[in-house]
């Protein structure tokens, strides 16, 4: 009776389940809205008032600071508000509780999700970026790789960072305002509301290493040619390991 | 992996779990047969669900085991799942997959699943097909956590309020779904509270109360705990004389109130009350009989009634 063998769910299960995440995020048109729309918003209302006098390697402001700031506020928003309360909604139906019964892994469905979440950002980015270059005449990052790099690295470090949310949370609901208070605390220090020279020191020195400010200042540089410091690197790259380790160790399908 | 095999499909031994200050199972064991259809009975907050949960592995008991199959729930997960099918009680679905897509997503957990149009057919699902999960009616939404409880091909089949919220007609669908499931050799573990259905289908019922198996027997043994085979109803039009009643043979018990009167009971009954009380001059109208039920098993047994929740809306 006990001659069971495990059939672990392959490649098969994991298509067919992000090809059916992703048609239940292509049916919410609401949900696509923050992602695509709020980083075209933020670009439109900064893109005029950045100069559009070079401040390196002919990058003006709008490439090397209003562009990175927007990239990073898409990779956020998703990570830490979206991917959360997209899990919190999945708990409090009990959708993972069903899942939790088969034979899939919770970590086939995390993943699945983050697939669909880097291609919401990739969407929201390559909007954004074409809006950029359109409307504003913005220039492509000095280096192009680098840039790319630690545009992924900021994606791994922000849905970290949401994974801890979602892990720590009490409730599926607290994971939604956590979330956000997370998102604006990250952003506050790294940026988001006005340069970090006009922080306090000691806020401005800890923004720095935390992922907001890490990722905008790494893609900063990375877009107008100078050389990718370690230190917001280390930063990017010791989120994303403390989120994966405190979500392995966390994680509860219901 | 012990080399004799398990007698029973399910074996749950002392379990106890509590959340908080709150016991919500106190001390339960029981073993289900293979090829059983076993019912869990109670009235809400009895832990008819904590124990399925328990048996089903979601939920960690405080002390006790649970094996299925031979398997420990918690250790062997792996293997358990893919032997058990579980149909939860407040699980829903993708709201914005249909009907195709969330059995066809289900089925490739598995191995060797039931092809999907097949298993839509069998709960009756074939014409909404291509609704989406949020469009469906709640009896719908039921029948199609049912089939997906079953697209593995299950070996032991968990269902947890299989027919709340279905109207008569899909009730008796279901039903004949879940005998053909035993005529295929599937244990099923069936949560209740109708009592209907459980004395239709059941082989055996644990009777849960507060955190207790009080009962465990057939429907029919359980009901032969009721303490009395039928019961007479009558409004009596002038007041019985005291003691007329309860000297009848095979009277067990005579409850008035007002001008109510309620006999309780064996063998032929209603004839000798009718005469006793035709004789006495005592005018009954409003009769009725009815055979013992489930439903006063659980009086009998738990002092209070199962009903309170029947009219529950999920």
């Amino acid at each position: 009776m006990t001659d069971v063998t495990v059939h672990r769910p392959g490649p098969r299960a994991f298509a067919e389940l992000l090809i059916c995440e992703l048609k239940s995020v292509a049916r919410d048109t609401a949900g696509l809205i923050v992602p695509i729309g709020l980083p075209m918003l933020i670009l439109v209302m900064n893109a005029s008032a950045a100069g559009r006098e070079p401040v390196a390697h002919g990058r003006t402001a709008l490439d090397v600071f209003v562009l990175p700031l927007v990239f990073t506020m898409v990779v956020a928003t998703t990570g830490i508000v979206n991917m959360p309360s997209f899990l919190a909604y999945y708990r409090r139906s009990g959708i993972l509780r069903r899942l939790g019964v088969t034979p899939v892994s919770p970590v086939m469905v995390l993943v699945a999700q983050a697939v669909v979440g880097a291609l919401q950002i990739a969407v929201g980015i390559a909007a954004a970026w074409i809006l950029a270059v359109l409307a504003f005449g913005a220039n492509p990052p000095v280096r192009a790789g680098a840039a790319i790099g630690v545009l992924a690295l900021t994606v791994a470090a922000m849905y970290a960072v949401g994974l801890i949310v979602a892990a720590l949370s009490p409730t599926p609901n607290s994971s939604v305002a956590i979330g956000l208070t997370v998102f604006f605390l990250l952003g506050a220090t790294g940026g988001m509301f006005g340069g970090r020279d006009s922080l306090p020191e000691a806020i401005a020195t800890v923004g720095q290493w935390l992922p907001f400010g890490a990722g905008t200042e790494a893609l900063s540089a990375a877009w107008m040619g100078a050389p990718v410091e370690a230190a917001p690197l280390i930063g990017l790259a010791a989120a994303a390991v403390c989120g994966t380790v405190v979500a392995a160790l966390f994680f509860r399908w219901d | 992996m012990p080399a004799t095999p398990p007698s029973a499909a399910v074996e749950a031994e002392r379990l106890h779990k509590r959340y908080g200050p709150k016991v919500a199972v106190e001390e339960i064991s029981l073993s289900v047969a293979t090829g059983e259809i076993f019912g869990i009975l109670g009235r809400n907050g009895a832990g008819k669900t904590t124990t399925v949960e328990l048996i089903a592995g979601i939920r960690k008991p405080d002390r006790g085991t649970v094996r299925v199959l031979g398997l420990d729930v918690r250790r062997d997960r792996a293997r358990l799942r893919q032997v058990l099918g579980v149909q939860l009680q407040d699980a829903t679905l993708h709201a914005a997959l249909t009907v195709t897509e969330l059995v066809r997503l289900y089925a490739t957990f598995y191995r060797d699943p039931v092809p999907a149009g097949e298993l839509i057919e069998s709960v009756g699902l074939t014409a909404s097909a291509r609704t989406r999960f949020e469009s469906l009616s709640g009896g719908q939404q039921q029948r199609l956590s049912i089939a997906l409880a079953l697209v593995g091909r299950p070996r032991v089949v968990i269902l947890d309020e299989l027919t709340t919220g279905l109207d008569p007609e899909a009730r008796r669908q279901m039903w004949s779904t879940v005998e053909r499931l035993r005529d295929s050799g599937v244990t099923v573990l069936l949560v209740s509270h109708a009592m209907e259905e459980v004395e239709r289908l059941c082989d055996r019922v644990a009777l849960l109360d507060a955190g207790r198996v009080v009962a465990l027997d057939s429907p029919a043994g359980l009901v032969k705990r009721a303490g009395f085979a039928q019961r007479i109803t009558f409004r009596a039009a002038s007041p019985v004389p005291g003691g007329l009643l309860e000297g009848l043979a095979g009277v067990d018990r005579v409850r008035a109130d007002g001008d109510r009167v309620v006999v309780e009971g064996r063998g032929d009954l209603l004839q000798a009350v009718s005469v006793a009380l035709v004789r006495a001059g005592v005018v009954a109208t409003e009769t009725r009989g009815e055979q013992a039920g489930l439903d006063d098993a659980f009086v009998a047994l738990t002092g209070h009634r199962l009903d309170t929740e029947e009219e529950k809306i999920r």
